[in-house]
């Protein structure tokens, strides 16, 4: 006959074959091998202080016949250490799940039991099928008072262990990170970059429950992140931006009221809009080939419109500038 | 002393009081935007409430101001009005239905907590419990406002005598201290609700409405 046999790392393991007689002639084996007749006390075979190495298929055959007289599959491992668990609402009203997993591995199977109290109710949290160690909970009703109780028990062939969780309502609700967040330079504005996202497809009624969005953004030749927090709306746009620098953003969304802000998205990189430098290559050629008198003081050609938000510096911009102030004061004179 | 009972009549008097004529204000600038003011005082209570009880929960002591305290409902908590509803049916409520809920369990646990008022002990506790009655009972009038606005009708008699007749007291010291514990509970569970319930009103309710009502009304 063949079974499982479970022990502990470091237990020391005594192996009887079958029903065989202490003194009868066996031979041992170990996944096929022979084991040495060192490691046998009579026909029982002793490992002590056994690894994890160990585990593995034992057989044992009678001396002469060679008749399989007894075979066990031996596990070693280890009895559960408390486990981990997490409750979050990220779909709020909707309900609440529950996830879970081991600090450390036991090498053997283990089994889990979790339990939902809410005041003197029990409630059934569904086992996902997808992931294996999380289950879900469905709202009965909304606004409770009363804190929910979650135990959970994990039980293998060495022993079990538990860890419980209490928490109100409220408390657990974190949305899941905004979704197809989007950076985009903003066409001859060389500070502007637009962001725009999606509200967490797993929020199911943003309607009523509206989120509110903190967004962070920084050059990435930076640390320094800036941060704005924004009550509704699912784009922004930044205005101060480094000219020609490199941009990581990200976003992150909270129920307007309660609970606490969900991990940050994906990041973006995004470089706001630049002026194209082609016309200095020109403009040099023209002046090396020609001693014409025409002027390279001027404003290139191709810069039509003075953008007053410009901020890389050239000679060209001064004229810019100065040309904007006029126009502003006039502007103001005439208000 | 003498001004505290003074303080604690007039709180009675306005207790008892329908919506006052600050409606005007409320009317001019629409529906939509005394909404948003009663949403934010809703958040401002919350806020006020998260300070409050935690030096009334210490002023209890222990188990009381444990954060894992997790007892039984009683029965007789069941005085305080419960912020507790069904998914559906919340979501199913009129405007009047959502908004009468929220103006007659707020005038009764203003009650509630002005018979606690008179019986605290810490004279900074009275001080704050003063403040934010004082605050509760301007979003009692707010709710009032934005019902009356949108034509609907005051619940009738918003608040009865602090306990209800042959209601019974508590027993004993500890029995005492778990009804304030609750109280405290609806009070921070309704607040986080109505902030829920504003969030649909402000959606449904644009100030449009209000126009439309005035000319019905032959203004």
């Amino acid at each position: 006959d063949s079974h499982i046999q479970y022990e502990r790392v470091g237990a020391d393991v005594t192996m009887k074959c079958g029903s065989m007689d202490w003194d009868a002639a066996v031979t041992w084996t170990a996944n096929g091998t022979d084991i040495d007749e060192s490691h046998l006390n009579g026909s029982y075979l002793i490992l002590k202080n056994v690894d994890l190495s160990q585990s593995g298929q034992y057989s044992c055959y009678e001396g002469s016949s060679w008749h399989l007289k007894y075979q066990t599959y031996l596990r070693v491992g280890t009895p559960p250490k408390e486990p981990v668990l997490m409750c979050r609402s990220n779909n709020y009203p909707k309900g609440f799940y529950c996830s879970w997993h081991l600090p450390t591995p036991t090498y053997i199977p283990n089994s889990f039991n979790i339990s939902v109290i809410h005041g003197t109710k029990d409630m059934v949290c569904e086992k996902d099928a997808i992931p294996k160690n999380r289950c879900h909970i469905r709202y009965l009703q909304l606004f409770s008072t009363v804190k929910y109780k979650v135990t959970l028990t994990v039980t293998n062939a060495l022993g079990k262990n538990f860890t419980t969780l209490t928490f109100d309502e409220f408390a657990i609700v974190k949305p899941d990170p905004p979704e197809s967040v989007v950076a985009k330079p903003v066409p001859n504005n060389p500070r502007r970059l637009e962001v725009s996202w999606q509200n967490p497809s797993s929020w199911p009624d943003p309607e009523s429950f509206p989120l509110k969005f903190f967004l962070r953004y920084r050059p990435l030749i930076l640390d320094q992140w800036q941060h704005v927090e924004l009550s509704d709306g699912t784009s922004h746009t930044i205005t101060d931006a480094y000219a020609g620098k490199e941009y990581i953003i990200q976003v992150a969304a909270k129920d307007n009221d309660i609970g606490t802000w969900s991990d940050w998205s994906v990041a973006v990189h995004a470089t706001p809009w630049t002026e194209e430098p082609k016309h200095l290559t020109t403009e040099a050629q023209i002046t090396e080939t020609t001693s014409a008198s025409t002027s390279s003081f001027m404003a290139p050609p191709t810069t039509k419109i003075c953008d007053k938000g410009a901020v890389v510096g050239s000679g060209a911009m001064a004229v810019c500038w100065t040309a904007g102030l006029v126009v502003a004061a006039y502007s103001v004179l005439f208000i | 002393g003498d001004s505290w009972g003074i303080f604690t009549f007039l709180c009675a008097a306005l207790c008892n009081l329908p919506a006052l004529p600050a409606l005007n204000c409320s009317e001019e600038l629409g529906a939509g935007q005394s909404i948003q003011q009663t949403y934010d005082l809703t958040r401002y209570l919350e806020h006020q409430l998260r300070t409050l009880a935690g030096t009334y929960l210490n002023y209890l002591g222990p188990p009381f101001n444990e954060p894992d305290f997790n007892p039984p409902r009683l029965a007789r908590a069941e005085r305080v009005p419960s912020a507790t509803v069904d998914l559906d049916l919340w979501r199913g409520l009129t405007d009047n239905a959502r908004l009468a809920a929220n103006y007659r369990a707020y005038s009764r646990l203003l009650c509630y907590l002005r018979v606690l008022d008179g019986q605290v002990g810490t004279a900074e506790l009275r001080h704050r419990l003063a403040h934010f009655c004082a605050s509760l009972q301007g979003l009692v009038l707010s709710i009032g406002g934005v019902m009356s606005s949108l034509g609907y009708p005051l619940p009738a008699g918003p608040a009865g005598p602090p306990a209800p007749p042959g209601a019974p007291v508590a027993p004993n010291d500890f029995l005492k201290k778990m009804d304030d514990f609750w109280l405290l509970k609806e009070l921070q569970t309704w607040l986080w609700r109505s902030a829920k319930d504003f969030n649909r009103l402000k959606k449904k309710v644009p100030p449009a409405v209000v126009t439309l009502r005035l000319e019905a009304r032959g203004f």
